[in-house]
């Protein structure tokens, strides 16, 4: 995630805007360093809009509060040329003269990359099994025909992308294309094509993740990443939740730096925190500031004193519910080898690419554990279920194999405290120092266009071997992190603060491998 | 000696005690009743009904039609030699033969059919798929030796399952197998336990909140599902209407998940007699059903005395009246008969327990609310001794307690263990102990008010009778004109089939609800699509196209659609249709801690009716006093503390709909009707003190500040035209209702409102008749001014609800008058008709489904109200009356009714509204913008 390139555009909701603290909202900015702020707007919030004028040294656009002399307000964002029209509602679009997308070739000046309005949303009628898209007839009078305009939204989640066909005399939809980026961009001449885009909290495991960073390039939009409030500011240190940062900011600690600054003794007298508590905190926010992860007590890695180090392991699959493992790598530290087993031929075979690992793995490295990154909640869960399912012959040597979690060891395990504003691997890895291939790919990514060739059974529209650095640099960057753990300075185990889950997964990886699969 | 040991032996109903009959209380042994001298032969139960009249004590002597003695007559048993249909591992260590009906369940089972036993209570229904389960054990046993075949077990309610666990371990060794049984749910606890379950136990039993949640993580049920050969519902009966859906649809994803194991299980289902099993079962799980309902078991003669409580003494009339808290007073015809004069049921029923247990029977009282439960303990005792001439021995049969589900388990168990072993001599329990928890059978059942239903009226009754022992009932009928109704025509209650249990799989709201879920739990494709599969293929791919335009759903099914959407979908289906958090109960804070009611979360709805700020319950025998009331989220709770007062506390219901808005219409003749959504909004806004003796209302109208209860549902309404209108209410303007206060006694709309009101009742009683729906989860409202409950537009246009009708008015009075407002403020004159919703926040779809059927529903609301012969104008409950009438059943006018239906059919033309017509432009009564749910 580092090297970011384009402009960003932070979108907020006013409830975020006022529940977090003034520092936290800094921390954000500085993080993220945003272009703009937007503070969505379905209804007329000032409060939330001053207050993060406040605190942050960007722009803010707030739609129900955008003045000037037309419906539509159209603002430059950056020194990059990129501009939003901005709808303070639904209604304004029809009084406007309506607005020209940035692929409108003139260069009127009221040309723009994306609309913004928070009304637009979907109404799912589920007794008459139909979505449909809130103010459609408005958008068809406003919008060019035969071509698409990007409509911004925080009616709906981060990750939302659909692509409407809305024909301009009715307002009637026309059909709506499912995958954008990959549809041909072809539009009927009486038909507005509009790319609606999320940009609203994304429900997770611990809560909404409302902090929403959108980035776009020279090309357009290319993603929207939703972070959790929570991973900012002091609430990133594990233990302090909202009551607490309260009662720290009564003490004058507001921020990461103040705590280090504020001595352990101090932080223990605050109501409801106490001195263990107060020591791990301390630590946790030494580990953010200073990159260095830190091992708590005395337990050993997994595999740390064994004669050859795990293998690491990662599975591509087609989705959350996965009907196939596709590709699974395999990095094998003591010879810096990297290896991938991949289904190139054909989706429907769901044995061979299980069929090969397993003969590899246990014909040529029959005495080697597997180490993964969260792999009880996704890697080993799946293999385990697809290995007795299509190789029942290995079932039980599937069963015996060693295998480590170096997440659940570091995190779950209360083993070692981590750098990094969330526990995801790419995150965790950046920070000690990774530098990865830049890919450009991620789960759902590399998830979607396996599904593309199931679907067309072309398997030569697949860039095989970006999706297979995919993996290996994934791979490669939980040894790096393994290898940083098993470095890492030892502190003695003082305390076993429940590790908060700071975890926050990004719009697309919202479920099922992270947090909270707790045993239901 | 395990379970077999007497000629009953439902593992389910009730065997006697534990086992051996030791620690019963055995009147068998007493041969004498030493109180009255009588001789208690072999086959009798304590008292007979004709004695229980003979020696009530009573005030002064009764008509002779107060009370009824029917006579049903036994049933002997009708076996087949275990040989006949089991090998010998299993005949063997059984020592009675199987009933017939067990026989022949187990022969349809062993031809690999699925099977729901309908028959009744304490037919020894779990003794058949207990012994399935064992057969299933030994041909995995003998195909391999450590090969597994599980079963997963479904009971209605956690209670039951623990109950069943100890039943069918007890089974298995008497029968010498090593079957583990055990019981997985949210109790169970978390982590190891729960693994070791999933890895190792042979039979899980569970609840379908339970599998609903479990699907989401079927990996790890990986063996157990592989493995799974039997899938049992027990008391599938209680599947019905909304429930019932949510039930059929996580059946359909557990077979997709089980197919995906390569698992292919038989199903039992096993059910109360109800009216359609066959189509009800395979409804559920979607599969053909056998049918087996030709009942084996004995059962011995029954007594079903229909008590109508006495006239009181003037004096106590006024008093003991108002403490009929079963239910609503009854309007009747010019009050001649006056029936509201008779003894509460409430006050008559605990009489009848105590007299009952005092001549040695065992007696189980069932009444309608836990608060009734808890009072008729008092009542009972306080009957001894108002009565001490006569009960000379006021200790005997004494033992008397309450129960519920708002006692904690432990609690609970301890009174189902005394029950079972004979410590004591009555209980008074909700319908609590109506299904199948084994307290062993009683002497005798009373029942305080007619419980609503045939169904759930028979499975009550069923907990009375010891084998072929003579069994006493008693129905003590309440003020109510549905128990007035039953007592006066018992061919209701013994001739009518009873209630069918209606399952919709139909519902698209329903369906695309678990949808998701099945898309979560595994990737849906085109075998989802067709006729074995989850849906077929076009409504399974409207539903994909609808989740994927959502965001909700990704992918295609030629590959696999995944769900997208927020973590865990099965969290969000709620199996009641309740939406709300639970409640916990708390001890205020300076309250002696010996006295913590121990008292079980508490459902949204329970604390908006009953535990608002200044509300007085009884639990176990003491008085606790609602102290506060905390509905923020996430954790809502309610404070209570003890008290010792002489009232107790009762809350009003009303009921309005507010900010509708038409998405469609259509017109019949002249008449149009709307489908739309809107707001529904249930007020229990405020609440009567009652005088514990006398029942007098000592404070009444005091504010609850609870806030109502708001539902965004889906409607449907019709609007008469106004020509319709007008003819007749003239027709009907001498109608009068003597008793009705308020603004509408007045006015000379009341007969025609009478009849919308009337029309509204009959047409969501009838709903099941045409559609797929169970008329619990709908509700109505009759007005005159429809166009005060939608929503108004709003100045640029706009469709929106009005801004200032998006705050939910706080109470009834506060939104009768937004009702007056909009009335007021209305350039038109309001058409006049009915509102028919669903029930249910989200709404279901049935009012779309009534909206699409209109016509067919409207006719068999016709014919039921004009075919009917109770010859009263105001109806009976078999056609117009509704015993969950908001307003007391009142107005009603049945004539008003039909003449309303026959104009929207077109069965009267024009000639029959001329008569009514004023002659000129009429002026016209000021209308009341009134509603009667």
């Amino acid at each position: 995630m580092s090297g970011r390139a384009g402009t960003r555009v932070l979108a907020l909701p006013p409830k975020t805007v006022l529940e977090r603290p003034v520092s936290t909202l800094r921390d954000i900015d500085a993080t993220l360093a945003p272009a703009a702020v937007w503070v969505l707007g379905r209804s007329r919030e000032p409060t939330a809009a001053a207050r993060i004028r406040h605190a942050i040294d960007a722009p803010v656009i707030h739609p129900p509060l955008e003045t000037g002399g037309d419906a539509l307000s159209r603002r430059p964002i950056g020194d990059d040329g990129l501009a939003f029209a901005v709808a303070r509602r639904a209604s304004a679009l029809r009084a406007g003269d309506g607005i020209y997308s940035a692929s409108d070739r003139n260069e009127d000046e009221s040309e723009v990359d994306a609309l913004i309005c928070d009304d637009i949303a979907t109404t799912t009628r589920p007794t008459a099994l139909e979505t449909s898209l809130d103010h459609a007839a408005e958008l068809a009078a406003a919008l060019p025909t035969g071509r698409t305009t990007t409509v911004l939204t925080g009616g709906l989640p981060a990750g939302y992308d659909e692509r409407w066909h809305v024909a301009a005399e009715t307002g009637t939809v026309r059909t709506v294309e499912h995958d954008p980026p990959r549809s041909p961009d072809s539009v009927a001449g009486d038909c507005v094509a509009v790319r609606v885009r999320g940009a609203g909290p994304v429900d997770g495991y611990g809560g909404p993740n409302a902090v929403v960073e959108l980035e776009f390039a020279a090309d357009g939009l290319v993603s929207s990443t939703a972070h959790a409030a929570n991973d900012f500011g002091v609430e990133a240190i594990s233990g302090i939740g909202p009551k607490t940062a309260d009662r720290l900011a009564e003490v004058g600690v507001t921020t990461q730096s103040e705590l280090l600054e504020t001595p352990v003794a101090a932080l223990a007298d605050v109501e409801g925190i106490g001195p263990k508590s107060a020591r791990r905190m301390h630590r946790h926010a030494t580990v953010l500031e200073t990159g260095e992860p830190r091992r708590v007590g005395d337990a050993s890695l997994p595999g740390e004193h064994w004669s050859t180090p795990p293998l690491c392991i990662d599975i591509e699959t087609d989705g959350l519910s996965p009907t196939i493992i596709w590709q699974i790598g395999v990095y094998d530290p003591s010879t810096d080898t990297h290896r991938a087993f991949v289904e190139r031929d054909d989706p429907a075979d769901r044995a061979s690419v299980l069929q090969a690992f397993c003969d590899w793995l246990l014909g040529v490295h029959p005495n080697r554990a597997l180490l993964t990154w969260n792999g009880w909640r996704f890697d080993y869960r799946h293999l385990g279920a697809f290995v007795a399912r299509h190789c029942p012959a290995y079932a039980a040597e599937w069963e015996s194999i060693p295998k480590f979690d170096l997440y659940l060891w570091a995190d779950g395990d209360d083993n070692a405290l981590l750098p990094g504003r969330t526990n995801e691997l790419d995150v965790v890895a950046a920070e000690l120092g990774y530098d990865g291939a830049a890919t450009g790919l991620d789960g759902a990514r590399t998830a979607a266009a396996y599904q593309r060739f199931m679907r067309t059974g072309d398997g030569s529209e697949l860039e095989w071997d970006r999706h297979e650095a995919y993996c290996e640099d994934d791979c490669r960057a939980l040894w790096h992190v393994y290898e940083r753990l098993r470095d890492a300075p030892q502190v003695s185990a003082g305390s076993s603060a429940s590790g908060a889950a700071s975890s926050s997964p990004t719009a697309e990886q919202a479920s099922g491998e992270q947090t909270g699969l707790g045993d239901f | 000696m395990g379970i077999d040991t007497d000629s009953d032996t439902d593992v389910e109903g009730g065997r006697d005690g534990g086992g051996d009959g030791d620690g019963n209380r055995n009147t068998d042994d007493a041969g004498t009743d030493r109180s009255n001298g009588r001789t208690i032969g072999q086959h009798d139960v304590p008292i007979t009904g004709d004695e229980l009249l003979e020696t009530f004590p009573r005030v002064r002597s009764r008509e002779s039609d107060d009370v009824s003695v029917l006579e049903l007559p036994g049933r002997d048993a009708s076996t087949v030699p275990n040989a006949e249909v089991l090998r010998p591992e299993l005949a063997g260590p059984l020592d009675d033969d199987l009933y017939a009906h067990q026989a022949a369940a187990l022969s349809a089972l062993s031809r690999d059919e699925n099977v729901c036993v309908a028959t009744s209570t304490a037919s020894g229904k779990t003794r058949i798929y207990a012994l399935q389960i064992a057969r299933h054990y030994l041909n995995a046993r003998a195909r391999s030796g450590d090969a597994d075949a599980t079963a997963y077990v479904c009971y209605p309610t956690k209670a039951l399952s623990r109950d069943q666990e100890r039943e069918l371990n007890d089974f298995y060794d008497t029968l010498g197998l090593d079957i583990s049984v055990r019981v997985y749910d949210g109790d169970t606890e978390r982590g190891d336990t729960r693994r070791q379950i999933r890895e190792t136990a042979d039979v899980i039993i569970t609840n379908f909140a339970g599998v609903n949640a479990y699907l989401h993580d079927h990996d790890r049920w990986a063996r157990f599902l592989s493995a799974c050969e039997l899938v049992v519902i027990d008391e599938s009966h209680t599947y019905t209407g909304v429930h019932g859906m949510h039930v059929a649809w996580i059946v359909r994803r557990l077979k997709r998940v089980l197919e995906y194991y390569d698992a292919d299980p038989q199903f039992v289902l096993t059910s109360a007699t109800i009216g359609n099993p066959g189509a009800h079962s395979s409804s559920l799980v979607g599969e053909p059903v056998t049918v087996i309902d030709e009942d084996g078991s004995p059962t011995g003669p029954r007594e079903l005395v229909l008590w109508n409580p006495p006239p009181q003494a003037r004096e106590e009339s006024a008093d003991e009246r108002a403490s009929g808290s079963s239910g609503d007073e009854t309007p009747d015809d010019g009050g001649e008969d006056a029936i509201t004069d008779r003894v509460p049921a409430t006050v008559e029923a605990p009489k009848l327990l105590s007299h009952l247990t005092y001549h040695d029977a065992q007696t189980l009282l069932f009444t309608p609310s836990r608060k009734l439960a808890e009072l008729s303990v008092k009542r009972a005792s306080k009957h001894r001794r108002d009565r001490s001439r006569y009960y000379t021995n006021p200790d005997r049969g004494s033992a008397i307690e309450p129960y519920h589900a708002g006692h904690s388990r432990r609690n609970r168990h301890g009174t189902e263990h005394r029950l079972k072993t004979g410590l004591l001599d009555g209980v008074a329990s909700t319908n609590a102990l109506e299904l199948g928890i084994n307290v062993g059978e009683m002497d005798a059942t009373v029942q305080l008010g007619y419980p609503g239903q045939r169904q759930s009226f028979w499975q009550q009754l069923g907990r009375a009778g010891r084998g072929t022992k003579r069994a006493l009932s008693v129905l003590v009928a309440g003020h109510r004109t549905l128990d007035q109704y039953v007592v006066s025509n018992p061919d209701y209650l013994l001739e009518t089939d009873v209630e069918d249990a209606v399952v919709d799989t139909r519902n698209d709201a329903v369906f695309a609800r678990h949808l998701l879920c099945a898309a979560d739990e595994l990737a849906l494709d085109e075998s989802d699509g067709g006729a074995a599969g989850f849906a077929d293929r076009d409504r399974l791919e409207r539903a994909v196209e609808m989740w994927r335009r959502a965001g909700r759903l990704a992918g295609h099914l030629e590959t696999g659609v995944s769900y997208t959407g927020p973590p865990r979908p099965q969290g969000s289906v709620s199996l009641y249709a309740t939406t709300g958090e639970e409640y916990a109960v708390e001890l205020a804070e300076d309250a002696d801690e010996r006295h913590d009611p121990e008292m079980e979360p508490l459902a949204e709805e329970r604390v908006l009716r009953d535990f608002h700020e200044g509300a007085v319950r009884l639990h176990e025998g003491r008085q606790y006093e609602v102290c506060a009331v905390d509905h923020t989220t996430p954790r809502p709770s309610v404070t209570l503390r003890p008290t010792d007062v002489n009232y107790y506390t009762r809350t009003r219901t009303d009921v309005t709909v507010l900010d509708a808005v038409s998405e469609e219409s259509r017109e019949i003749g002249p008449f149009t009707l709307h489908f739309g959504r809107g707001r529904v909004l249930v007020y229990h806004g405020t609440y009567d003190k009652v005088a514990i003796h006398g029942g007098q209302k000592t404070e009444q109208m005091l504010p609850t500040e609870n806030p109502p209860l708001s539902m965004e549902t889906q409607l449907c309404w019709l609007e008469v035209p106004e020509r319709v209108e007008t003819a007749l209410v003239e027709k009907y303007r001498d109608v009068s209702i003597p008793e009705l206060d308020g603004d509408l006694a007045e006015t000379a709309h009341l007969g025609y409102a009478g009849g919308l009101h009337a029309a509204e009742h009959a047409t969501i009683g009838v709903a099941p008749l045409e559609l797929m729906v169970d008329k619990r989860d709908l509700g109505g409202l009759a007005t005159l001014s429809i166009d005060s409950h939608l929503a108004t537009a709003t100045e640029d246009g706009d469709t929106d609800a009005r801004e200032n009708a998006n705050a939910t008015p706080q109470n009834i009075a506060a939104a009768e008058a937004t009702v007056r407002e909009i009335a007021s403020e209305l350039e038109h004159e309001p058409a006049s008709g009915w509102f028919i919703y669903d029930g249910i926040d989200g709404g279901l779809g049935f009012s779309r489904a009534i909206y699409d059927d209109f016509e067919a529903v409207a006719a068999r609301a016709r014919d039921l109200i004009a075919d009917c012969d109770c010859g009263r104008i105001d109806g009976c409950p078999a056609c117009v009356m509704d015993d969950q009438c908001g307003n007391n059943n009142r107005p009603l006018h049945r004539d008003a009714a039909v003449d309303v239906l026959d104009q929207l059919l077109g069965n009267a033309g024009e000639e029959a509204l001329e008569a009514h017509l004023p002659d000129e432009e009429y002026g016209g009564d000021r209308r009341p913008p009134l509603f009667y749910a």
